[in-house]
């Protein structure tokens, strides 16, 4: 347990949990729906990557694509289920948090009642190398993690930034109503922003198959570490986000290697607390005091 | 029935109907707004709506765009209808009213805070041809509202209202809309830039395409538009061409 | 198209030039436009409202008995006492019929032991105190979700910390199961301590997606400890209320009861804080309206710190009856599916009622225990009704009541403001303010008029009233000439001659003594039948617009 290996296993995880977190970030922003059905996307994601290694081949691009894909699947499915529905009634808010909450019991419960109990494991989609770094060794999963995970990060981001679905998808964010208006579909943005987020889960589900199995409930724990440290960033800031994934992250190293494990779960929460105490929007909230008027 | 319309001041051949609406009653729940309303606009044609608060102007514009509570009655837009009789999910089918060449530009600031003056008028061409041509729009509209040029990356949140309704205007005037539908353009403004954003509406090169702005202020109107019509609780009363404002302006 | 042949009434005075029989230009006739406006359109419906409330008779001079709960003056039933107007007699409503229900349902509940089938016997029991249980603590967390208003997932968290804590003394330090709920509660009341300090500042759905990760929390931290029992599954071994010497049955039924008590408990906890001050107050500061009751001087921050604390003490209370009951505890409290199930109860029967939380957990109870057999394929069932409850329905089940009405409601209104008609009519907003009604009237035929004039108008009509201006006309071409003649007197078009039998202009008169009237085109018309033709058009041109 030394120190440089700690800290490149938080700096992987914070990556695959950023990526959970500003799927659920972006989610929250632009449809106004809690996707608390994001641990079952993330599992069914697993499943549906798991199934293309054994059926069609086990090369790393085909198994992320196959993830990804169902991924998004997936996030078409809740907001098929979810978002259209009732999108436009009274209490969306609370009645979509129990509606993705439903759809996760189904789903998991599905997925155990198809694929059993046994957990899976996905095949080494980045091979097997280690490079020897100044005294710590990264593995080859390590550095493909953080690579893949970045990369695919920035790419949506810069795509939301440039294309003219992610202006659509950031003016519905700001102002739904003037959004009609200018003529962006609710509707139809709701299913690209699911799909969209529904792949980075996909993807998460991929990379952090590397170090753990794949089970019909493993969607919970990462679906809870992605919303704190969406909470502690601030629900529909990508920038907190990225913050609050690197400080969570150092939090996890740093607690297991002075306190031990099981404390990990305990100084998030206090953490995330006392973050949310001071500043009840999280760090978006210290980013930008605009966003809170 | 040729003979009668053969009786009437010729009209010029081009003259198009951009909007028909027919027997349109529009609300919210259990109020009804708007009372089976009839109005035709052609091409090339400025026409103010006049009437006090609460007497359905607004109410009249979100009925053509489909965001009021419920609706009856039938809408043509460029001869397609799009009205359509509907009673929940105000705003489900805007996006394809406007897709048919329809700009709001709504009352107040319905802007969106982060985006930067320049996205927001990119956001104004959302429909596919707008999308293409959106620079030589952009150049266009920063013609009509110079004080824009400065602020293009600002976002508009830190705007002031005059500069908001700008960049609220130029987003409406962005669209390739064969409708206009301007809502209280001068409302919350100081007298003189409301005049000079009125101004700038009136300047727009119209072409092919029609323009309704709906105002408290009939001076504001007058003698700028072809036609002026007054609208009291819910209906449109009186007609009359601009010139004539001033000896109907009694009975609106 | 009627009225092709035209008699002319004046043939048989001789007047010049009048001939017996015109044909006439086809045209719809009048009568038949009259005969459409003056039949109903309205459907038949029944006439009146449906009585919603069954009328009791009244007791003649007697009144009924008033029984007031003691110590207060709350009524049992609420009872409304009306005479009817046409019989002249007493009538009693009873305006709420929810107390009847409830004790009707605790009395069957109560006596349910006594027909149950023998062999199920046990099952059922078992299922019972269950449910008892369950509803015991979703009545408490109802406190919060719905009566609050604050989407708190934690509330099993503090059930079952509390569940561990007694269970964990109880085996270490050898506590009496007397002790355990008190001890509970106290466990209860740091808990909710805890939850209520985030509760005061941040908004719902983070504090929702916070008490998800307390939940978790509270997992993986007993999930890895010895000290409760990661090798076992749970904590089991605590001291128990059932004398382990009685027989299986006498055990059942003991436990049985005792979790009704429970319950009960719990709906007298429900009712004493929603239906009195505090729950009033929570209810007055509902999310995002705090700033409202803040400012009509409702301290909501301390009525949410005191809920929470209540709550939590009777939320802990069953923790640690749950853990005297079942002699201890397991890790599946906390699980995710287990607040799941548990909201799936409060939605399945309707947010922020006590009778949704027990109904609630009834149905998911029943469905839970008697597909048992069917493993994972329970859930997904409980999960579908929970997601068809929150699709289609705004309040659960006991809101459909509720949202039918609302929805009736709606569409009547809509109905209602279809009907009413179009042209000279007058609005409802003008027509209740103005004081000659006969207006009305006059508008009403006078538009139908109208509209029946406008299909008459056609090419053939303006070319006969073109050759013969005077004179005699066919029928339809007689009848718009006679509504042009009746228009009233301001704005009426009018012909002046400029200079007699050469030139003529069309003026519109002003309808004041006194005032002129104005000029309405420069044409000069060179004739008179011209001018006449000229102001004819005019007027059908006038009439196509109106």
């Amino acid at each position: 347990m030394d120190v440089g290996f700690i800290l490149t296993n938080a700096i992987v995880l914070a990556c695959i949990y950023g990526t959970l977190a500003i799927g659920l970030s972006i989610t929250w922003s632009s449809v106004g729906l809690i996707n608390l059905g994001y641990g079952f996307i993330f599992a069914l994601s697993g499943y549906g990557a798991w199934l293309a290694s054994q059926y069609i081949s086990t090369n790393g691009v085909v198994v992320l694509t196959a993830g990804v894909l169902t991924g998004a699947l997936g996030g078409l499915l809740v907001c098929a289920l979810a978002f259209i529905p009732i999108h436009d009634k009274p209490n969306f808010t609370v009645r979509g948090l129990i509606a993705t909450l439903a759809i996760s019991l189904i789903g998991t419960q599905a997925l155990l009642y198809v694929f059993g109990p046994r957990s899976k494991n996905l095949p080494d989609i980045f091979g097997f190398w280690k490079i020897n770094l100044a005294g710590i060794v990264l593995t080859s999963d390590k550095i493909g993690n953080v690579v893949v995970s970045i990369v695919v990060v920035t790419a949506v981001l810069l795509w939301m930034r440039s294309s003219r679905r992610g202006l659509e998808i950031r003016a519905m964010m700001m102002n739904p109503h003037a959004a009609s208006i200018v003529g962006i579909g609710v509707r139809k943005t709701g299913f690209y922003v699911m799909a969209i987020t529904g792949g980075l889960a996909g993807l998460a589900a991929v990379l952090l198959s590397q170090t753990y199995y794949i089970s019909p409930f493993g969607g919970l724990a990462p679906m809870i570490k992605g919303v704190s440290i969406a909470l502690c960033g601030g629900l529909g800031s990508v920038r907190g986000a990225v913050i609050a994934a690197i400080i969570l992250g150092l939090n996890e190293a740093l607690t297991a290697r002075l306190l031990g494990g099981q404390y990990v779960l305990i100084t998030q929460f206090i953490l995330i607390i006392l973050i949310l105490l001071v500043r009840p929007r999280g760090i978006a909230g210290i980013l930008d005091r605009a966003r809170e008027a | 029935m040729s003979a009668p319309v053969a009786a009437q001041p010729a009209a010029p051949a081009e003259r198009r109907e951009i909007l028909k609406v027919k027997g349109l009653s529009a609300g919210y729940g259990p109020m009804r707004v708007i009372h089976d309303l009839d109005l035709s606009v052609y091409s090339g044609e400025r026409v103010g709506i006049v009437g006090l608060n609460g007497h359905g102007k607004s109410t009249l514009f979100y009925a053509i765009a489909g965001l009021t509570g419920w609706q009856r009655g039938s809408i043509l837009l460029n001869g397609v209808e799009v009205g359509r009789t509907r009673s929940q999910g105000p705003g489900r089918y805007t996006h394809l009213v406007v897709r048919q060449g329809l700009a709001l530009i709504p009352q107040g600031d319905e802007i969106f805070h982060g985006l930067t003056v320049e996205e927001h008028l990119d956001s104004g061409a959302f429909t596919p041809r707008a999308w293409k041509e959106r620079k030589e729009r952009k150049e266009k509209i920063l013609k009509i509202f110079p004080p824009l040029v400065k602020l293009l990356k600002t976002p508009v949140g830190r705007l002031s209202g005059g500069e908001r309704r700008m960049v609220s205007i130029g987003r409406g005037l962005m669209a390739d809309a064969s409708l206009f539908l301007v809502d209280e353009p001068s409302l919350g403004l100081a007298p003189k830039i409301g005049k000079g954003v009125m101004e700038a509406l009136f300047d727009v090169e119209l072409g092919q395409s029609a323009m309704i702005i709906a105002e408290q202020n009939v001076a504001l109107l007058e003698g700028r538009v072809d036609r002026v019509i007054g609208m009291h609780v819910g209906k449109l009363k009186g007609e009359a061409s601009a010139s004539l404002s001033f000896q109907t302006r009694r009975e609106l | 198209m009627t009225g092709h042949i035209w008699r002319n009434p004046l043939y048989f005075w001789g007047v010049e030039g009048a001939e017996k029989e015109v044909p006439s230009i086809p045209h719809k006739s009048p009568q038949d436009v009259w005969d459409e406006t003056t039949t109903s359109k309205a459907p038949m419906l029944p006439v009146g409202r449906l009585r919603y409330y069954y009328k009791w008779p009244g007791h003649g001079g007697l009144t009924w008995p008033r029984f007031r709960y003691w110590g207060t003056r709350r009524r049992a039933l609420n009872i409304r006492s009306v005479y009817n107007p046409k019989t002249m007699r007493l009538e009693k409503t009873i305006v709420d019929k929810r107390p009847i229900w409830w004790v009707l349902g605790l009395l069957a509940f109560m006596l349910a032991p006594l027909v149950m089938p023998t062999s199920f016997q046990n099952t059922l029991l078992t299922a019972g105190a269950t449910f008892s249980i369950y509803a015991a603590i979703n009545l408490c967390w109802m406190l919060i979700i719905g009566t609050a208003g604050i989407y708190s997932l934690a509330s099993y968290a503090v059930v079952g910390a509390a569940a561990f804590g007694t269970s964990w003394l109880s085996i270490n330090l050898g506590l009496p199961w007397w002790a355990l709920p008190l001890v509970g509660a106290g466990i209860g009341l740091v808990f909710g301590m805890i939850i209520a300090v985030p509760a005061i500042r941040l908004d719902g759905f983070y504090y929702a997606l916070l008490t998800i990760g307390l939940n978790e929390l509270c997992r993986v931290y007993t999930l890895q400890s010895k000290q409760f029992g990661s090798s076992t599954g749970g904590l089991y071994g605590a001291d128990t209320y059932i004398p382990q010497g009685w027989d299986q049955y006498d055990q059942s039924l003991l436990a049985y009861y005792a979790c009704f008590g429970v319950m009960l408990a719990g709906l007298a906890l429900y009712r004493f804080i929603d239906g009195r001050r505090l729950g009033r107050i929570l209810k007055m500061a509902p999310e995002k309206r705090e700033a409202f009751a803040e400012a009509t001087g409702v301290d909501f921050r301390r009525a949410r710190i005191w809920v929470f604390v209540i709550s939590s003490i009777g939320l802990g209370f069953i923790g640690g009856f749950y853990a005297a009951h079942y002699r201890g505890v397991s890790f599946s409290i906390f699980s995710f599916d287990t607040v799941l199930l548990g909201l799936a109860m409060l939605v399945i029967g309707g947010i922020g009622r006590a009778e949704g939380a027990v109904v609630g957990t009834a149905i998911v109870i029943l469905l839970d225990k008697v597909l048992l057999s069917t493993g994972p394929l329970r859930l997904i069932l409980i999960g579908l009704i929970m997601l068809g409850v929150v699709l289609f329905l705004k309040g659960g089940l006991f809101g459909i009541k509720a949202q039918f009405r609302a929805w009736r409601d709606k569409k009547k209104s809509e109905r209602r403001s279809m009907r009413a008609e179009k042209g000279g009519e007058m609005l409802p907003e003008e027509a209740t303010e103005t004081k000659d009604k006969d207006l009305l009237y006059w508008r009403r035929y006078d538009k139908m008029q109208r509209e029946f004039l406008k299909t008459v108008i056609s090419p053939e009509l303006i070319e006969e009233h073109r050759k013969k201006p005077l004179g005699q006309h066919s029928e339809p071409l007689e009848r718009l000439l006679l509504y042009f003649r009746r228009a009233p007197q301001n704005d009426k078009y009018a012909i002046v001659a400029v200079e007699p039998f050469k030139a003529y202009r069309i003026v519109a008169l002003s309808g004041q003594r006194g005032v002129a009237p104005r000029i309405v085109e420069d044409k000069i018309y060179t004739s008179t039948d011209e001018a006449y033709h000229g102001v004819f058009l005019r007027r059908v041109q006038d009439l196509l617009e109106s």
